[in-house]
C-alpha cells in the first residue's frame, strides 16, 4: 500500500494505491486522524488505484467520515472498480459520496 | 463434502497469524483460482472470502496475537472450488449472522462479505478434551468428573460453485 498526500488550494487529498486490507489500516487510520484534524474539512480520498479491498479498509473510511462528520466538512471518495464493488455489496454507497475520478472529486469541492 | 477429493490434489499453505501475511497468501488464493476457473470474479470473489475469513481467525481465534498457526487447503472438483481455513485458537460457539451492521459500525461486515462470495460454507471444530476421573472407596464419591477442553482445531470450509 503506498499512500501520497496532496494539496489542492485548501482540498486535502490522500490518494492510496495497491492492497489496501488489514495490515494496512493503522497507517491510513492515523494519516487520515491526522489530515482530518489540522486540515480545513475538505478531505479527498483517493482510492482509484486500490486493486483489493476488505472490510478493515472499509472501517477506516467510516471512521474517516464519522470524523469529518464531527468537523462538519466533507468526505468525497473517488473509487476503482474493485472498491465501488464492495462498497457497493455493503451498501456504503448509499452513505459516502462517491466520484468516478479525481479532477470531478476536486470540482465538486472547490 | 469433499469425498471426491483425494489428499494429492489439495494445494497446502500455511502462515503464523500475522495480518501483514494475509495479502500474499490472498494472492495465492486468487492466482490458484483463476487458473482453476478462468474467471477474474470468481477468483476475486474466493479471495475476498478467504481475506475475510483470516482477517476473523487473525482477530478473534487468536485475539490478534502473532505467530500461531493457520493452515489454507485449496482444492478444485470438475466444477467446485473448496478453501478449508485451519486455525488451532478460540473456536466459535455459533455461525454469525452474516446480516449488515448499521452504517456507523466499524465492523461486522466480514460475514455479509463471506456470505455473499461464496455460495456454501460451514464449520467444524475438532476439540481435544481432557477428562478427570476421581474415584474413591466412598459410594457417593465414585463418578466425580470434570472434563476440559486442551486443543481444538476450527475449520472454515468455503465452497464456490463455477
Amino acid at each position: 500500500m503506498i499512500l501520497h498526500e496532496q494539496k489542492h488550494n485548501d482540498i486535502d487529498v490522500l490518494e492510496l494505491s495497491g492492497r489496501f486490507i488489514m495490515a494496512d489500516t493503522p497507517e491510513v487510520r492515523n494519516r487520515l486522524n491526522d489530515m482530518i484534524k489540522e486540515g480545513s474539512g475538505k478531505l479527498i480520498i483517493d482510492l482509484e488505484k486500490v486493486t483489493f479491498i476488505d472490510s478493515s479498509a472499509c472501517a477506516v473510511l467510516i471512521s474517516a467520515f464519522k470524523n469529518m462528520q464531527i468537523k462538519s466538512g466533507r468526505l468525497v471518495l473517488v473509487t476503482s472498480p474493485v472498491v465501488q464493488s464492495l462498497i457497493e455489496l455493503t451498501r456504503l454507497h448509499t452513505i459516502f459520496e462517491i466520484l468516478p475520478n479525481l479532477p470531478s472529486a476536486l470540482n465538486a469541492l472547490e | 463434502m469433499t469425498e471426491n477429493i483425494s489428499a494429492t490434489d489439495i494445494i497446502t499453505l500455511k502462515i503464523v497469524s500475522d495480518p501483514k501475511n494475509v495479502s500474499p497468501l490472498g494472492e495465492a488464493i486468487y492466482a490458484l483460482c483463476l487458473y482453476a476457473t478462468n474467471s477474474e470474479i470468481c477468483a476475486h470473489n474466493i479471495q475476498l472470502a478467504v481475506v475475510e475469513a483470516l482477517n476473523n481467525v487473525i482477530l478473534h481465534a487468536y485475539k490478534s496475537q502473532t505467530g500461531n498457526d493457520i493452515i489454507v487447503q485449496w482444492s478444485q472438483t470438475t466444477d467446485c472450488l473448496y478453501v478449508e481455513i485451519i486455525d488451532f485458537g478460540i473456536s466459535m460457539i455459533t455461525m454469525p449472522a452474516g446480516s449488515l451492521p448499521v452504517f456507523e459500525a466499524e465492523s461486522g461486515r466480514g460475514w455479509w462479505i463471506i456470505n455473499a462470495c461464496v455460495d456454501e460454507y460451514y464449520y467444524k471444530v475438532v476439540e481435544c478434551v481432557e477428562r478427570e476421573r476421581v474415584c474413591s472407596p466412598l459410594p457417593k464419591g465414585n463418578g466425580l468428573e470434570a472434563i476440559s477442553v486442551k486443543s481444538a482445531k476450527n475449520t472454515l470450509t468455503l465452497i464456490k460453485h463455477f
